[in-house]
Order: C-alpha cells, then structure tokens, then sequence
C-alpha cells in the first residue's frame, strides 16, 4: 500500500539539514499505524509525503522513493493523490475553509468532478456515518474543538480514500472528544482502511493501533507491535515518567488551609447571550499550592480563570485577591499580581529575540533587573535561547520563553491554561518538574487542564469543573475514586494503556509507584 | 458506511436565509443599486430618512439587536469621519457625510446578514466568474470571524502578561504586540489553508457546481423596478443629490 525506500528530505532553504534520513518504511493494506516521535523528529514531513505535498507543494530536495499503491508520487500530483490518500491536518481551522460543514463535505467531491446529486447523498451518508447529520448547516466557526476534528475527518472520508492520514487527531481533545475520534477510526480500520496516525499523545492511541512505528530525529526508531513499545517509548520519554511530587499535605504547606487563600471566588456567575457559562462558582486558591482546575472541554474552565485578572467580570459574586475585592483594575494592571499563561504562546511574541520578550515583563515589574532576568533564564533553560527568533523555536520551548515571560511580571499567582497541548512526553515531564520547583520557592499555580495524568503528577488538589459548577474539590486520590464524577463525564479513570496490560504502566507488569 | 449509527435528522440546508427567497445575484444587484443611490445623495435629509427605511428593514429581518451591537465597533469610525470633517469642512457636511457612511454600513450589514456568502460565490461562478475569484471572495468572508476570535486571543494574552492595548493615545507603541503575532499567524494560516486546499483537489479543472441558481421572473422584476427608479433619481431627482 506504502512503500518508502531510503527518503531523505530537506526544506528548502534550510541549508544542510535533513529532516528524513533514510526512511524505509512499508505498510500494507488495512493496518493500523502509530507513527509517533517527539517535536521536531520528522513525523509530520513523512504524512506530507504520502499525499504527495512533498515534494509538488513544499519543494526542497527528495531522495528515495515514495509508492502509493504501486505508483510513484514523484511522477503524480497532490491532485492525483488526493482521493487515495486522505489527510487530515492538524490546524481544523486551516482544514475546514468553507462556509458550512455540507460545503465542507462537499469540497472534495465537487473537486472529483462528481454528479450533484451523488455528492448529496454522500454528504449525508457520511454525515452520519461521523455523527454530525446535525451540523450540517453550521458554519465551523461555531462549532467546538472534538466537532471540528469530525467535519474534519468527515470532509476526507467522504471520498473514501484507501489511506487515512491523521496529523494528531487528538490534540485539543478531551477524553470525550478523543474516544469519539478513536472509535471513528477503530471503524474505519475494522472495514479495511490502512490508517496512519501521527500523535504525540501515544498513550491514549496505542492500544487501538496495530503497528508503531517512533521516530527520532528523522530516523526510525523502532517499527513493531505496540506493545513491545512500550519501553521504548518510556525510554525516549514519549509516554511521560513524571517526578515524583513532594508530599507537602496543605498542613505542612505555606498556604494553610485555616490562613486567607491568596485569591478567592465566590458565587460567580456568567453568561453569554443569556446562556449560563459559569454557575454560583466558589472556589479558593491557597498560597504555594498547585491546583488543577480539570474537566472536560467547553465545561467553563477557561472562562472562569479569565475573571481572576479581570479579562472578564462576572455578573454576579466576587473575585478577592489577598483579601481584597477585584473591582475596577484590568488585567494589565493586575498582571503583576496574577499571571495567565494561554495555550498558544504564539499569541504572546512579539519581539525578535527570545532575550527582548523576557526583558517587556521585567520592564513592568518593579523588582526588574539583570539578576532576576539571569535567575529565570536559568530556571527556565533559556541560555541558548536567547537571541533566537521565539517563532522558530519547538512548542517546547515556545512554552518555556512563554511561561518565563509571564513569570518576568514578578506575578504571586500564575495561572497556565492547557499547558500540555501539543506537547511531547518529554515536554510534560519537564513542565511538571518545572512547576514543582517554582512550588518550592513559594510561588502559587493554578493549572487548568484535562490531561488527568499530568494533573495528577503535578497539582497537589484539584477543582472539577463540568457544566458551568465546581461538581468536586480534593486531593486527585479521592476524586479519581469518585465514581459519581466518572459517571456525568468530569472525569475518566486514568491510565488508558491497562487495556493492553503494558510492561511499566499502571495497572500493567512492573507498574510504576503512582498507584492510583 | 450505510447502515452506521449516527445521526439521521438531516435537515436540507436553507441557504436562503434573512428572510428573504432572493438569487444571491439579485441580492448583490439590489444591493450595489442601494449603495449608488446613497453615494449619489448628498442631503442631510433624506440619509436620514433612507437610515430610518434601512432600519425599518432591520427590524423586520429581526436583525436590530446584532446591529446594536456591530454599532458599538463602527460608531467609533462614524465618530471618527465626523470629526475630520468637521475640521475640514462645516457642521453640515461633516453630518451629511457621517450619515451617508451610516447609511451605508447598515445596507451592507443587511445585505451580508442576508446571505451565505458560498452562495454568493457559487451564484457569481454560475455568470461565469473564474472559481479562483469566487472562492477568494468566500474565503475571506469565511475567516472574518476567525480573525477577530485571533485578535481577541491576542489582546487577552496580552494584557495578561501587563501590555496595555486599551484604545488610548499613550497606547498607540503597544499595538505593535497585537500586530506581529496577528501578522505572524496569518501568514502560517495562509500556507496550512493553501495546503488544506490542494489536498482537497483545488487546483482540479473539472469541479461539479453543485447547485443550480436560477433568476426567476419576478426578480427580475424586482431589478427592473428598481434599476428605473436609480434612473429617474439619477435623471430628476438631481435636487436632492446635494
């Protein structure tokens, strides 16, 4: 079905750098591939090459040969390809760019030259084949992240191509939306379909797949059943081995929880349009703790961290900051108070050294200087860095110069919102690491997010959010048991490679110490 | 795939929306004649009578609160007309020409509110207008919300690491850090929907144009009318050009 021999491939304009170096890679009909590796390693380059955008679309220099079914893509086009080789980007906003999702489906049968009235009825059949029969005449814009994944998917198997490709599936998603995709796909394969899927989130997709095959800096790592991967993927830090948290129980803590709490929310309520977003919500964030604030997608997390700093006011409640009541001042004023790190750090660079975008948040705070810009690229690892461009840096790194900058306020409290998204194991792993010993030097997080299992490693109590309500407060040992919790979709149990009982997993042969 | 659960209640697309059953040709013929004739008018007056007739229209369409709305971010820029106008002419112009922009904001927010802009495109292609035109016309339309979802991202991220970008004079050095990352994410978004879009077989010839528009009589109809009455305003109607 796929036949790579020997690929090397280099960007234009990149000087010497390969991203491939010889690539041997065969995949028959109807499996079901894993390709996964951390930033950087070439994973995505290889899905351009199978529908062919590499090299008709990006240019450079190819080496080797890539077959599709028996064909030579050196001597089709991406036109060509198309309805064999389906690929579905990682950005849905890029990938869907009609008006509504049936233009959407429509794009690529329209392009096929197909009748109207055949291209009708396979909008339909394929519509609710994916389960979005009701979305049809909505525009993307207003859907949500798991949605647009489907419309994306849905926009490709409408042609029902032999091969699937899908550049991370499941980045954004929660265990709801990433069940969804998994199921679709799972499908897809029981009836024939060769899927290729490129992940960063190996944990979750492993054990559907049949074959894995790692990557690590444009080579193969490893080709072979998933789970013999398992130790290489441990080893190579894609499935995360988190540090350990110190046992600081909340008595033993700075922030006592009989002491006022560094910020407080009480009854706050939102709404958009006259649609509840945030219900009577209280919550309490005790100094030098780690909080998570998990749930799934569209539960309301992010709209509730946006009125700590004053992005939003509620209708109704109040924020209180070290005891005193956030009225009038604007996040601008209060970022030297509270610090929110967003998800894509691309929203924040603006400045063409790393260095210049530390500097703009030392310049706001009043404790700026050279030995606390030394101190947090030290703590940050930024020395390298420094008079690199942050455009061109791994989304690693962006988040690194991200977080450093926020922190260069000289905020009490910082907030990160989905920090993990997109990010490698060997990312997360740090990450953690990283907020443990901020925690240490008595700086308070707030982490918002629904990677369980980085909460889990990461925050020593956790606030579920589901709906608009906090549905539960505690230490993750008692909310994970919570069977209630699991039952109306705020939580999952965690650990989901127990299904194929995987050497170093919990739950599996040689589990780890994390126990739960 | 046939047999698959899933979600059966299809409904049939309804792209003619606002209320109306207008070919979005006719639409954007009636339109651009609205728009000719308030260019053409120069009269305090009778802008304002025309504003009064085009909310008239908001309101039937049941499109008057989202003009509220949209008319927080335009009053601003009428504001802004005004007031150069003022300095550069009289008060009587600088109203004169602040209606007419009025006036032409709300016909074109009726006349966009009124129509898939796929539609438009599709329609336009139908006359014979080359695909590539038509599908950067509904393109653009398509991200217009997308880009102000990424402006308000960016101004959010912003003020929360201490950037002031509230609309103040002091505030105008600032904006660079709203315009590079805006900048800089438009032009990655431009290569990804390219690569989207030759994936999915845009640089094919031989594309199926799956619905067929059709004109009927009456609008036709409607055309004429109101394609004679730009002419006899144009011809005698010149006393209330201004």
């Amino acid at each position: 079905m796929i036949r790579l021999s020997n690929i090397h491939y280099r960007y234009p304009d990149t000087n010497e750098f390969k991203v491939l170096q010889g690539i041997d890679l065969t995949v028959d009909k109807g499996e079901y591939l894993l390709l996964c590796g951390g930033s950087g390693s070439g994973k995505s380059t290889l899905g351009y090459l199978l529908n062919g955008l590499i090299p008709h679309f990006f240019g450079g220099t190819l080496e080797g040969v890539v077959s599709i079914m028996g064909r030579d893509t050196a001597n089709l086009t991406v036109e060509d390809l198309f309805s064999t080789v389906g690929l579905v980007f990682q950005n849905t906003d890029a990938q869907l760019f009609n008006s509504t999702v049936e233009n959407e489906i429509a794009f690529g049968l329209e392009s096929l030259g197909r009748p109207a009235r055949e291209i009708e009825k396979e909008i339909r059949r394929t519509a609710a084949a994916v389960g979005i029969g009701h979305l049809l005449d909505c525009s993307p814009e207003a859907l949500s992240g798991g949605e647009k994944r489907l419309v994306a998917i849905a926009s490709v198997l409408c042609l029902a191509p032999p091969i699937l490709v899908l550049d991370e599936p499941l980045a954004h998603l929660d265990w709801q939306g990433s069940e969804r995709v998994r199921k679709i796909l799972r499908r897809l394969h029981r009836r024939g379909t060769t899927v290729v899927v490129i992940e960063q989130r190996v944990e979750t997709v492993l054990s559907d797949v049949t074959r894995c095959v790692v990557m690590d800096q444009g080579r193969i790592l490893f080709d072979g059943p998933p789970k013999a991967a398992v130790s290489v993927l441990r080893d190579r830090h894609l499935l995360p081995r988190y540090p350990a948290r110190p046992a600081l129980e909340p008595a033993n803590n700075p922030g006592d929880s009989e002491a006022e709490p560094l910020l407080r929310l009480q009854n706050i309520h939102y709404e958009i349009n006259h649609k509840p977003i945030l219900h009577d919500v209280s919550l309490q964030v005790r100094a030098g703790e780690i909080l998570a604030v998990v749930g799934p997608n569209g539960s309301g997390k992010t709209t509730l961290i946006r009125h700590f700093n004053g992005l939003l006011r509620s209708q109704g409640g109040d924020v209180v900051f070290r005891g005193k009541k956030i009225r009038r001042a604007g996040p601008s004023s209060m970022a030297g108070r509270i610090g929110i790190s967003f998800q894509n750090p691309n929203d924040q660079f603006f400045k063409t050294k790393v260095a210049d975008e530390i500097r703009i948040g030392l310049k706001l705070s009043p404790e700026g200087g050279e030995e606390r810009f030394g101190k947090l690229c030290t703590l940050f690892h930024l020395q390298e860095l420094l008079d690199r461009s942050p455009y061109r840096l791994s989304e690693g790194q962006k988040k690194r110069v991200s977080v450093a900058s926020i922190l260069a306020v000289g905020p009490k409290l910082l907030v990160l919102d989905e920090p993990t998204v997109g990010q490698d194991g060997r990312f997360l792993e740090a990450l953690s690491g990283l907020l443990l010993s901020l925690r240490e030097k008595g700086m308070t997080i707030v982490v918002v997010t629904h990677d369980l299992e980085f909460a889990h490693a990461t925050a020593g109590r956790w606030v579920v959010v589901h709906g608009g309500r906090v549905v539960g407060m505690g230490t993750p040992r008692e909310l994970v048991r919570d069977e209630s919790l699991i039952r109306m979709g705020a939580l999952h149990p965690i650990g989901p490679l127990h299904s194929i009982g995987a050497e170093g997993w919990p739950g599996g042969r040689g589990s780890g110490n994390r126990g739960y | 795939m046939e047999g698959d659960p899933g979600i059966v209640d299809i409904k049939q697309p309804n792209s003619r929306t606002c209320g109306t059953k207008l070919d979005p040709r006719t639409k954007l013929a009636l339109g651009s004649m609205g728009i000719i004739a308030i260019l053409m008018t120069g009269q305090t007056v009778v802008l304002a009578g025309a504003l009064g007739l085009l909310c008239v229209g908001l309101f039937l369409f049941k499109l008057a609160g989202q003009w509220i709305r949209a008319l927080k971010m335009l009053l601003p820029l009428v504001g802004l007309v005004f007031v150069i106008s003022i300095i550069s002419f009289d008060v009587e112009t600088a109203l004169m020409l602040s209606l007419r922009l009025l006036d032409l904001l709300t016909l074109s927010f009726l006349f966009f509110h009124g129509m898939d802009p796929e539609d438009l495109g599709q329609s336009m292609r139908q006359m014979g207008v080359p695909y590539e035109f038509c599908f950067i016309l509904t393109t653009s339309l398509r991200y217009v919300p997308f880009m102000g979802t990424s402006i308000r991202r960016i101004v959010d991220a912003q003020r929360s690491r201490g950037i002031d970008l509230r609309p103040r004079f002091r505030n105008v050095p600032h904006f660079v850090a709203l315009l590079m990352p805006l900048l800089v994410q438009s032009f990655v978004l431009a290569e990804e929907l390219a690569m989207a879009m030759e994936s999915r077989g845009f640089a094919r010839t031989e594309r199926t144009l799956r619905k067929a528009y059709r004109i009927s009589l009456m609008e036709y109809g409607e055309m004429g009318v109101a394609l004679g009455l730009l002419v006899v305003y144009g011809v005698w109607g010149r006393g209330l050009w201004g």
